[in-house]
């Protein structure tokens, strides 16, 4: 990522102008080095007041029993799974961003990966709690993993697929935690140079006591990069492991092959259109707007766009085939998601999911922030309905008629959701006041070549073609944060 | 010899240094810090390097120590002195009977937990009613009285005697009445004592009724033929069967008797033989025998008795006067032209009955089946049943006796008369003006507490007794347990009050045995009264039955007959009411079980509830939904009720069910439901159960606790498989998907291994052609399984725990396109009174390639050698996986610790209740998976059994406890790697399939086909 010259229709990925190594730092260590505003107060305290509900609804239902929460007899999953699938798969954007973004050498995650990756760590945790917390006997959780014990020879199923997303999902966690933290440690040190006191101590620990030499610098990046390698599988392999915790069943509606490629599309687009969610509120609140600019938002948007398709045809093909399997079954799960009980549910899932995203095609849309923020909670929304859908309606009306149910879901339930949400916020603003939520020292590699002010210096030079200043001048014309009277005279 | 050698530890000791002599004085050299560390500088002293290990090594020893305490042993008491017959672990069975029928008790440790059929009774052959399980539950009922009660206050039993004596020496003096109203009592020494007591007080009498009366019939049978008996109905001799409302396959006079003869001539056997009853039942409500019927024709309760003078006409070729069309239901007139020619062509073989209670109706019924010969072949007047013997007008005279200031004393023997007298008011203000009134009752209920004096009597299970159900039947009862509580059986009581000079009533019925009884089965003495001890039942030959010929005008009755049906028939804006007692819930008697409130009505499937059923046209003329609540206004009495449309209901009419609505029988019982007795009205001398009503709604919705809401089978014809009784004698295999061979979805073996069964291969024949849907074996599971109850609220969530259930469909027909099953086109339906019902048996199919098994991520859950899915509730973590992956949905999850919280504490966890939990099987925690075992238990012990006999395990050694109490004998069990095995056999039939085969399960229960004695082109 030397600094070579870029070409000029590439459109910057830093804007402003007098963008320093310094002021980089000072802007992104803003918000870690002064007290909170008030817009973070407020936030934390919705966000804490969440995490409290979840603390009291996840006692309650620990403390009674799972018969707290709306299931039955025949929906044996509803928003439990619901809730752990969807954080699961928002937890996807992070490690694809940081580590198949890194390996293709898509500069732009430089300035997403951090928050992304910090995001997907407590989407985790947060889907991690719900496979605790679902159990019928949580004190037990330990029991699926294959530790060697004095119960007998007893061992674990490897045949289930619950086995193997206890070993998919603790493999996800762990690579990430490390990654993320890995990449944490320059960032970490600069606070530490910059602090004092207590401060001090504590970040000069955090930091591990990076020296900021050259070696330490190259075993970074080695390290970044094999990590980048090992993580780039995980993103495929969890929520291919998720989907067979419902493929390998024989419920109709779970019962698919094509379930590995669509949830990991799926998860990719909720990931992403989360990540957007928070950033596009973060960058400008935290006065980030130069260095998550316009290109990162609608490059984001053109993923969801493509990963918002993909599920789309994943959905067209799942009707496909249950009509042209013959199975019965398989014809009245999917007939039921439009016209059973839940009907409403599946309008919400395809509504939300395919037709919305759709709207990303016009590049009017893809750049206006409030839509695409406005989009991105609708894809959240409909990515869990789809999930609901998935779970519930297929469970609710599968073979034997006589069992048949519905599920109406308890506060117990509503409240370990939203609670879960809360948590997830909690955790959120806590990151974004003690690390830098953008990574400094990653931001500052492309600083001399992609930033708008090295495009300028080369506009300044001149001799280009006029054709290529033309289609970067108006590209410019989207980004908020970019005086385009600048151009006017170029 | 003394010696005086020292030794010495060192030489400052031999030397006597002061310094030691100064340290030696203390038992520890050094002093250890302890004063310090406790005051002064405390933890903040400075502790030497060897104190902090020492305090180190004494802690981790400490600990080590503690540790290896072994868990607290809580030893269980042995017997000081073993009683004889009780072995810890092992079961011991007593003969003893349970409402006529021959039963085994079984009882551990001293403790009655299970209440099994006597396989040799002559009823039921071993099979058992719903009730008849749950009984034992209210042995343990907490909230029975321990002792007795004198105005609402615990009194001695000694104190009772003398002021019973006291005051009945004084009423006998006085000269006024003394009642004893009963319901029916069928035990002869029963009876015996009551007629010594009647002779001790010569202005006494026996006044006997039932909440749910056959007086009617008794009464017809008087005015018929001079016999005023309950006759002894055969229905395994009839071909032609045909019902006017009489649901004998539910409740009506001896339901379980009638189940086992019914289904002797539609089960797997009879089939084989090609031969199959016809059942036709003309009804106003869905009643469990109306489902079960081959033609089942809807007719409004004052349609009825037209409807018998009408096949009346038909059969004697006459005319009787009044006679006209149904002019509202050709339907009912066309079908009564085809049965009367079905019934004449099947003379002799032919039987028709109804449920009616009104005299008039009666004796034409009786005048039908002496045209059709059926007196002395499936109507047997000479051996006569003494189920029922309650007499309607002496109750309502009573009543009157009671008003007028007659009566002085009354006891109430297993009679609540305040609950399920029409017009309770009358008893409670008569009772007012008793000077004496004693109830028997074991609970304080509501006649109870209108009385002064409360004697509980013991329960059957704590009683000696005796029973003659049927005429020449004679069945002792034996006490399993000593009295719980502080009882005394009423017998005593009456033996005592009476000045007997009997000693006590086992002595009473010894000498009764020995004098009247034994003899009537060959046997006598001790060693015959031992022997009775063993069989339970001792047998007179049967006079040999009698034909009868009616021989009586019918213009009076059919007079009488049109009269009740104009008054009957409701006016434009009103309904027909229509009263039925459930098949859970019975008179209502055992309303404080909870076992049978939780147990789902046969057809509407509903629990914890009574309500008004009302057919789906009239649901949508009224406006209604499920559950909207309706007021109920007829005969001057009002309820609130919810309705619940129930396809197969005729329009224009409700049916209620009675037996709810008890507000003194207990936490269980209490106000569940509304009481429809008071709908009852005296007609022509009997109580009548339809009534003109006025139907109102309030806006108010009471959502009712179903186990089944959804009722169509959707055309799934892999689960539920149905040929004609024409189609199957064409070719045996037709419906079951085996015409043209079996297809074997594991041919391949592609991904699935076989498991080995080496030795046992334990699987199960279910014959839906037998089932009829009872139910009882979904208590008697419960009872062998210790399956929790969870209330009403509970199951309206959808979660009862019961592991068998009994799924009933409806499918509707569309002039004979194969019928509609599915939602979207039920309703373009516009009739949906023409519904078909089947009934199947659902449990935990012991697949041997279990969906269950491979997604257990602890492997919970895992397949036996013998052919068995276990669940192993230990290592369950309750991830639910398999209940999701399990196509039957069999499996129940303990949403709640339902043994321990307080929630669920009106039900099963009083250390009284806890009593009844079968001990070979343990009771689950919350979080934990559980379903269907096939009672494991069972066959462990059978196992062990035939072990310490030395022998291999016989067919029929191990019974599952559904299949035991199976009164139709539906289910078979047994092991299939023995081709002789019954299950083997039955496994064989054409008939049999499995359920959603083409997911290669490889279920180890298969089903047997619905066979339906209809032709095609019957309606």
């Amino acid at each position: 990522m030397a600094s070579h010259s870029e070409s000029i229709i590439r459109e910057p990925l830093i804007t402003g102008k007098d963008i320093t190594y310094a002021k980089i730092t000072n802007d992104i260590l803003a918000p870690v080095e002064r007290m909170p505003g008030r817009a973070w107060w407020i936030g934390f305290t919705v966000a804490s007041l969440g995490a409290c509900l979840w603390v009291f609804a996840v006692s309650w239902t620990f403390w009674y029993g799972i018969g707290e929460w709306g299931l039955n007899k025949t929906v044996g999953w509803a928003w439990d799974i619901t809730g752990f699938v969807w954080w699961v798969g928002i937890g996807h954007a992070g490690t694809l961003i940081s580590a198949i973004l890194l390996l293709f050498r898509q500069n732009w995650r430089n300035s997403i990966n951090r928050s992304a990756e910090a995001m997907t760590i407590f989407a985790v945790i947060c889907a991690a709690t719900y496979v605790v917390s679902h159990m019928g006997r949580p004190w037990l959780a330990y029991w699926p993993l294959p530790l060697p014990n004095q119960f007998g020879s007893i061992w674990v199923n490897f045949n289930s697929p619950l086995v193997w997303d206890v070993f998919a999902i603790s493999t996800y966690f762990s690579v990430s935690l490390v990654f993320w933290y890995t990449g944490l440690l320059p960032d970490l040190a600069s606070i530490r140079d910059r602090a004092t006191g207590l401060r001090r101590k504590i970040y000069s620990f955090c930091s591990f006591g990076w020296t900021g030499s050259v070696k330490t610098w190259q075993r970074f990046e080695t390290v970044c990069l094999i990590l980048a390698g090992i993580s780039t599988p995980l993103v495929l392999s969890v929520h291919t492991i998720v989907s067979m915790d419902f493929a390998t069943s024989l419920e109709p509606g779970w019962h698919t092959t094509i379930f590995p490629p669509y949830f990991v599309a799926g998860a990719i687009f909720s990931g992403f259109a989360m990540v957007q969610t928070l950033l596009l509120v973060t960058r400008k609140v935290l006065g980030l707007e130069n260095y998550i600019t316009m290109f990162h938002i609608e490059a984001m948007n053109k993923i969801i766009l493509l990963t918002g398709s993909i599920v789309g045809v994943a959905y067209l093909t799942e009707f496909f085939i249950a009509y042209y399997s013959g199975s019965e079954y398989e014809q009245y799960t999917f007939l039921n998601r439009f016209i059973g009980p839940y009907w409403w549910a599946g309008c919400m899932m395809y509504g939300c999911n395919v037709l919305m995203t759709q709207l990303m095609w016009f590049k009017k849309i893809r750049t206006s922030i409030p839509i695409a923020w406005v989009l991105s909670i609708v894809v959240n929304i409909g990515m869990w309905f789809e999930r609901f859908v998935i779970i519930v309606t297929s469970l609710h009306r599968d073979f034997l008629p006589s069992s048949w149910a519905m599920f109406y879901p308890t506060w117990v339930d509503m409240s370990v959701f939203i609670g879960s949400i809360g948590l997830f916020f909690t955790m959120f603003l806590l990151f974004i006041r003690v690390f830098p939520s953008i990574a400094i020292a990653e931001v500052k590699l492309i600083l001399k070549s992609s930033s708008e002010q090295a495009k300028k210096k080369i506009l300044d030079h001149g001799g280009l073609d006029p054709e290529q200043v033309q289609f970067y001048k108006e590209s410019l014309v989207t980004f908020d944060s970019v005086e385009i009277a600048d151009y006017e005279k170029i | 010899m003394d010696s005086n050698k020292k030794y010495w530890k060192g030489l400052e000791e031999l030397n006597k240094t002061p310094e030691f002599v100064e340290k030696n004085k203390h038992e520890f050299a050094e002093p250890i810090p302890i004063e310090d560390v406790l005051t002064g500088g405390g933890l903040a002293g400075t502790t030497p390097r060897r104190d902090f290990l020492k305090a180190l090594g004494f802690g981790v020893g400490a600990v080590t120590l503690a540790a290896c305490q072994k868990v607290p042993v809580h030893k269980s008491i042995p017997y000081l002195i073993k009683p004889e017959e009780v072995t810890p672990g092992v079961a011991n069975y007593y003969v003893s009977t349970y409402e006529g029928s021959a039963i085994l008790v079984k009882t551990r440790e001293g403790r009655p937990i299970k209440i099994e059929g006597n396989p040799n009774d002559i009823l039921a052959k071993g099979g058992l009613s719903g009730q008849a399980q749950a009984s034992v539950l209210d042995l343990y009922d907490s909230n029975r009285l321990k002792n007795p009660m004198r105005d609402g206050s615990d009194y001695g039993w000694g104190q009772t005697d003398g002021f019973i004596k006291s005051e009945l020496a004084a009423i006998k003096a006085g000269g006024k009445k003394i009642r004893i109203v009963s319901s029916t009592i069928t035990s002869p020494s029963t009876l015996a004592v009551i007629a010594d007591f009647i002779t001790a007080f010569p202005n006494s009498k026996h006044i006997s009724y039932d909440a749910v009366s056959y007086t009617g019939i008794i009464q017809a049978n008087q005015n018929s033929f001079n016999k005023a008996v309950l006759p002894h109905y055969n229905f395994d001799k009839a071909d032609v069967i045909v019902s006017f409302g009489a649901d004998f396959l539910g409740t009506w006079i001896s339901p379980t008797e009638f189940i086992r003869q019914y289904v002797q001539n539609r089960n797997n056997k009879s089939l084989q033989a090609k031969k199959m009853s016809r059942h036709i039942q003309f009804e106003t409500g869905m009643s469990i025998t109306g489902s079960n019927a081959d033609v089942r024709i809807l007719i409004k309760p004052s349609e009825e008795g037209i409807a018998l003078v009408n096949l009346y006409n038909a059969l004697s070729g006459t005319t009787l006067p009044g006679s006209k069309k149904l002019a509202n239901n050709p339907n009912a007139d066309k079908a009564i032209a085809i049965v009367a020619k079905e019934l004449t062509a099947a003379k002799g073989k032919a039987l028709v009955v109804a449920g009616s209670n009104d005299v008039a109706t009666q004796v034409l019924v009786n005048a039908i089946n002496s045209l059709l010969g059926s007196y002395g072949t499936t109507i047997d007047l000479d051996n006569p049943s003494h189920q029922y013997s309650g007499n309607d007008a002496e109750l309502v005279e009573f009543t009157k006796e009671m008003s007028r200031g007659e009566v002085d004393a009354v006891f109430f023997l297993n009679a609540n008369p305040v609950y399920d007298y029409y017009n309770s008011k009358d008893i409670t203000e008569g009772l007012k003006k008793v000077r004496l009134k004693v109830s028997f009752a074991d609970h304080m209920d509501e006649t109870a507490s209108a009385c002064n004096i409360v004697a509980p009597n013991s329960y059957y299970l704590e009683s000696w007794g005796d029973d003659n159900a049927i005429e020449g039947y004679y069945t002792i009862i034996q006490p399993a347990i000593n009295p719980v509580y502080d009882t005394r059986q009423a017998e005593h009581s009456l033996m005592i009050w009476g000045n007997n000079p009997g000693k006590d009533y086992y002595t009473y019925i010894r000498n009764n045995w020995d004098k009247n009884l034994l003899a009537k089965g060959g046997l006598s003495g001790q060693k015959g009264w031992e022997t009775l001890l063993q069989t339970g039942f001792v047998k007179a030959t049967p006079v040999t039955s009698g034909t009868y010929t009616f021989g009586h005008d019918l213009n009076a009755v059919a007079q009488t007959i049109l009269d009740h049906s104009n008054l009957l028939a409701a006016d434009a804006g009103k309904v027909e009411l229509q009263l039925y007692q459930t098949v859970a819930m019975r008179d209502g008697k055992r309303a404080n079980n909870p076992w049978l409130q939780e147990m789902p009505d046969p057809v509407s499937k509903v629990t914890w509830d009574n309500f008004a059923a009302m057919s789906p046209s009239d649901m949508k003329k009224w406006g209604y939904a499920d559950g909207d609540v309706i007021k109920i206004d007829a005969n001057g009495y009002t309820i609130s009720l919810p309705v619940l449309v129930q396809p197969g209901q005729t329009q224009g009419t409700i049916s209620v069910a009675v037996g709810y609505g008890r507000t003194l029988s207990g936490p269980v019982g209490d106000n569940v439901g509304q009481n429809a007795y008071p709908f009852h009205s005296l007609r022509n001398g009997t109580f009548q159960t339809s009534a003109v009503a006025t139907i109102t709604a309030t806006g108010n919705n009471s959502p009712l606790s179903q186990t089944q809401t959804h009722h169509s089978i959707e055309g799934r014809n892999s689960i539920i498989k149905e040929a004609t009784f024409t189609e199957y004698l064409k070719n045996p295999s037709t419906g079951s998907g085996n015409e043209s061979g079996h297809k074997d979805y594991n041919e391949n073996n592609l991904f699935w291994q076989e498991y080995d069964h080496p030795q046992y291969n334990w699987v199960m024949a279910i014959d839906l052609n037998a089932c009829t849907g009872c139910g009882a074996c979904v208590v008697a599971c419960s009872a062998e399984n210790n399956v929790p109850v969870v209330g009403k609220a509970e199951v309206g969530r959808r979660r009862e725990m019961h592991w068998i259930r009994i799924d009933r469909y409806y499918s509707f027909n569309d002039d004979g396109n194969g019928g509609v099953t599915r939602e979207r086109e039920l309703s373009k339906l516009e009739d949906l009174d023409n519904v078909r019902v089947v009934y199947q048996p659902m449990l935990c199919q012991h697949c041997d390639h279990a969906p269950c098994e491979t997604v257990c991520p602890v492997l919970a859950t895992v397949h036996s050698s013998e052919g068995l899915n276990h669940m192993a509730y230990n290592r369950c973590v309750g991830t639910r996986y398999c209940a999701n992956n399990c196509p039957y949905k069999v499996r129940r999850f303990n949403w709640f610790n339902y043994w321990n919280d307080s929630r669920f504490e009106n039900y099963l966890q009083n250390d009284h209740t806890l009593l009844v939990l079968n001990p070979d099987v343990v009771t689950r925690f919350r979080g934990v998976m559980e379903k269907c075992s096939m009672c494991i238990q069972r066959i462990q012990a059978g196992k062990l059994k035939a072990k310490i006999e030395k022998r291999a395990v016989k067919d029929g050694d191990i019974k599952v406890a559904c299949q035991q109490t199976c009164p139709a004998n539906a289910i078979v069990f047994g092991n299939a790697n023995d081709p002789n095995s019954e299950v083997s056999k039955a496994l064989k039939s054409e008939r049999t399939y499995y359920v959603l085969e083409e997911l290669n399960t490889q279920p180890g229960v298969g089903y047997q086909v619905k066979v339906r004695n209809i032709s095609e082109t019957e309606a």
